[in-house]
């Protein structure tokens, strides 16, 4: 196992140095220029090759590639052309509010989608299946931006529970009650990706009850309660738990929507916005963490599968 | 133990529930549409930017109610030589937010960087013989000729010359100063900048205010506010709900559709901004098929029928102005020289002048973006027009940092679309610069902008202005959508604001019930 982890780790060195690649070149391919979105419209076209000077984006495409490059290797993202702080920090900022999102998601998603779809599974075609496929097509097709403004109207306007935007640091403020301003965002974002998630366990149970060894089970004689537990649940949890890898990391980084509609500084917003500013380092930076973040996540995902199934072992 | 972690953290999320809602007491929550790349006047032209930085920083002059530049940092003035010698001498007992006195060393080496870096320091500087410290608080500034808009030009500071301590600007280049620098003579002072969540300025007792009655952004400047509180929020609908939700004071740039319905909301007041914008067709003057084919960009002209356009990108009546004048008419600029010329809505007259100048049918690049929702309604209508009236337009749509990539070359467009924020003086519109795109620079307008800005006299200078208005309409670098205006809205519970703006929201001499 030790190995295999190894292995797989020094497999994601190539995997970034290919994504590096790949981020700084499509960045650099599309037209604009960060010291004009600086400047501003008013600026002369020698104001703006003065500050593309100051910024090394006057040298050539490869040379700024091995300087940003060799600054990584050595924990040096670079400069946010924006906002004219260390990327990492940038980073560490957005990281924060994301993670804490992410996680309160990923509690909701879990909590209502699993239950929600095992007891579906269990009464198949029951009215309790029937209501809650309805309703998780309900959910998953709803938009965030409608249901989250909605959110906002009765739960912040209206009854005044929530605040409706923003997110003040906990972790500067040591503030646990800033998690509140998280709560309508997160409630927002579970409510498509749990409806997946009932699917999802719910479709995967009825495969695995058709399993032989399931068949073999009540055979034996088991109790119908103890042949879903044992014996389907824990099987039907491997797509699950892979579907939940994936929706973690996309909660992390792919939530532009939400947190544009909450108003929060988060990972997502950040890269939409750095790239309608053409602030290189910043994009750049985030994507090669976001990839590291999929890949680590990936990882995990794939030693959970050993725990879940006995068959699978790695060497 | 995971049970007692869950119930933590639920009663965690009850206890916040029930916390206070309202702001800090003293602190203004002004919700805005983004983040300012930095608050450095010499550099930036946001108009965000500027917003917030005119609590920090100020200049030699500011404008009164009336857009008339009045003295700021300056106590009198002396003209001579019939205008190309001016002295200055500046306030006594005025503190830099470092507690160090502004003195003329300070003015003289801001405005020597803001004319050799600065967006509209040029502007001046290229009229300027010499700029120079004539006593411990007395600048002289001489000019190569008499040069009419001096004063407007140090008034404006958005993009403008604002005045840091020597020490700060005599260590700085070209690249934006650092927050750190944002070091100024307002009633406020920087105090922080996290990103993403919000810029804070807090109340700076050593301020010296003017003691005139406030007028516009002149006079009296009273810092009530402990602290203002400038956070990003992008979605409107948010900063909407957030004013009516209490979790912000003051939310600026609404929606136009829904004017009418806030304007009869009593849990929030409006206030319109005067300083009006202006929607610009750019023709390139440089290189395709306008260049010198005047005839041609009059039949485009004469094709645009600007009040479906207005009434499609803006939506109230009363948040727009379709007029001729290229200053608005709350200006004593405002001229109807050519202005019949305006929104002429006449596809049979385009085609016969489109005829006349060579036209056959060839593809016209017209470029728009869609990072303002504005230049993208907008130009949908336009664009139908003149496909209506036979021209053969190619709408291409960008981000607006590849629109502002492609138009630098002049290869690549024939129109372009964006707008332009209010100036107070006509000789800061980007037209009149022979380097914006559109490159518009012929003779005639030389000889008129030489005239217009060495002409000392308003009303002489006026009739120069109108002069140059009906060579717009003739020569057509630019085609005028028209006037709008955003607006703002805020707590009922926030008192001095008025039903109106004038160019920025200011929120010195605004307190909250």
């Amino acid at each position: 196992m030790f190995a295999y982890i190894v292995r797989r780790l020094l497999s994601m060195i190539p995997s970034l140095l290919l994504a590096s690649v790949i981020v700084f070149s499509f960045i650099h391919m599309i037209p604009g220029d960060p010291a004009q979105m600086m400047l501003g419209d008013m600026a002369t076209p020698e104001q703006v090759q003065e500050l593309r000077e100051a910024m090394g984006l006057d040298r050539p495409v490869y040379a700024q590639y091995f300087i940003w490059l060799s600054g990584i290797l050595k924990g040096d993202f670079g400069t946010s052309v924006f906002f004219q702080q260390p990327v990492w920090s940038v980073i560490l900022d957005r990281a924060e509010t994301s993670l804490f999102l992410a996680a309160m998601s990923l509690v909701l998603i879990v909590g209502i989608g699993v239950p929600v779809g095992v007891l579906s599974a269990v009464r198949y075609n029951s009215k309790l299946d029937q209501a809650a496929s309805a309703l998780s097509m309900f959910f998953a097709s709803i938009p965030t931006f409608w249901l989250g403004l909605n959110f906002m109207m009765l739960f912040s306007v209206t009854l005044k529970w929530f605040p409706t935007s923003g997110f003040p640091s906990v972790l500067a403020s040591g503030d646990w009650t800033n998690l509140r301003y998280l709560v309508l965002p997160a409630v927002t974002l579970s409510a498509p990706n749990s409806a997946l998630i009932v699917r999802l366990t719910r479709s995967s149970m009825l495969d695995v009850s058709h399993a032989d060894y399931v068949k073999t089970a009540r055979a034996k004689g088991l109790s119908e309660g103890a042949v879903n537990v044992k014996h389907v649940f824990r099987n039907a949890l491997i797509a699950v738990v892979s579907a939940l890898g994936f929706t973690f990391v996309a909660l992390v980084a792919g939530t532009v929507v939400t947190e544009t509609v909450f108003s929060l500084p988060g990972v997502g917003r950040l890269v939409v916005e750095s790239l309608l500013r053409r602030d290189y380092p910043t994009i750049q930076g985030v994507i090669l963490v976001v990839a590291f973040l999929y890949m680590i996540i990936n990882l995990l995902v794939d030693l959970s599968f050993a725990f879940l199934d006995p068959r699978i072992r790695y060497s | 133990m995971k049970r007692n972690g869950l119930l933590f953290l639920v009663l965690t999320l009850v206890v916040a529930v029930c916390a206070d809602r309202a702001g800090a007491a003293g602190t203004i929550r002004v919700a805005v549409i983004d983040e300012p790349p930095t608050l450095d006047q010499h550099v930036v032209t946001s108009d965000l930017a500027t917003m917030i930085a005119q609590h920090i920083l100020e200049g030699l002059y500011t404008f009164d109610s009336q857009y008339n530049p009045v003295p700021m940092l300056v106590k009198e003035e002396e003209i001579r030589d019939d205008g190309k010698v001016v002295a200055l001498r500046l306030r006594e007992g005025v503190q830099f937010h470092d507690g160090t006195d502004l003195d003329a060393e300070d003015a003289l080496a801001s405005l020597q960087r803001w004319g050799a870096h600065g967006s509209r320091g040029p502007v001046l500087f290229n009229n300027l013989e010499k700029i120079e410290a004539t006593g411990k608080l007395e600048l002289t500034l001489t000019f190569k000729s008499p040069f009419a808009p001096w004063k407007n030009l140090l008034a404006f500071i958005n993009g403008g010359p604002v005045i840091y301590p020597k020490e700060v600007v005599e260590k700085a280049d070209k690249t934006p100063l650092d927050p750190s620098q944002y070091i100024g003579t307002g009633p406020y002072k920087f105090a922080e900048r996290n990103v993403g969540r919000y810029i804070k300025l807090a109340r700076y007792d050593g301020y010296a205010s003017r003691t005139e009655p406030s007028n516009g952004y002149a006079g009296k400047r009273e810092a009530i506010f402990d602290e203002i509180l400038f956070i990003p929020v992008p979605d409107v609908g948010t900063r909407l709900n957030g004013v009516k939700a209490g979790d912000y004071d003051y939310a600026e740039q609404m929606l136009g559709d829904l004017f009418d319905s806030l304007k009869e909301d009593d849990s929030v007041k409006v206030s319109v901004n005067q300083g009006a914008n202006q929607g610009l067709m750019f023709f390139n003057s440089s290189a395709g098929i306008f260049k010198n084919n005047y005839k041609l960009r009059q039949a485009l002209e004469a094709a645009f029928d600007m009040e479906p356009a207005l009434q499609a990108s803006i939506g109230p009546r009363e948040l727009w102005e379709a007029t001729g004048s290229m200053m608005p008419s709350t200006t004593a600029w405002y001229s109807t020289a050519a202005a019949d010329k305006y929104s002429q809505n006449d596809a049979e007259l385009a085609k016969k002048l489109a005829k006349e100048a060579g036209y056959n049918g060839e593809k016209i690049v017209l470029m728009a973006s869609t990072s303002y929702k504005i230049h993208y309604d907008t130009t949908l209508v336009l664009v139908k027009q003149l496909q209506d009236a036979g021209f053969n337009i190619d709408h291409q749509i960008f981000d607006w940092a590849t629109l502002v990539s492609k138009r630098a070359d002049p290869a690549q467009w024939d129109i372009f679309f964006t707008h332009h924020g209010f100036v107070p003086d006509p000789v800061l519109f980007s037209f009149m610069s022979d380097v914006y795109p559109g490159w518009w620079a012929t003779d005639a307008k030389a000889a008129l902008a030489k005239d217009f800005v060495e002409t000392m006299d308003f009303t002489a200078r006026k009739a120069v202005w109108d002069k140059l208005q009906a060579l717009l309409y003739e020569e057509v670098p630019i085609a005028k959508v028209g006037d709008y205006f955003s607006y703002d809205i805020y707590s009922p519970k926030v008192q001095g604001l008025s039903e109106s703006s004038l160019i920025w929201p200011k929120f010195w001499g605004v307190s909250i019930q």
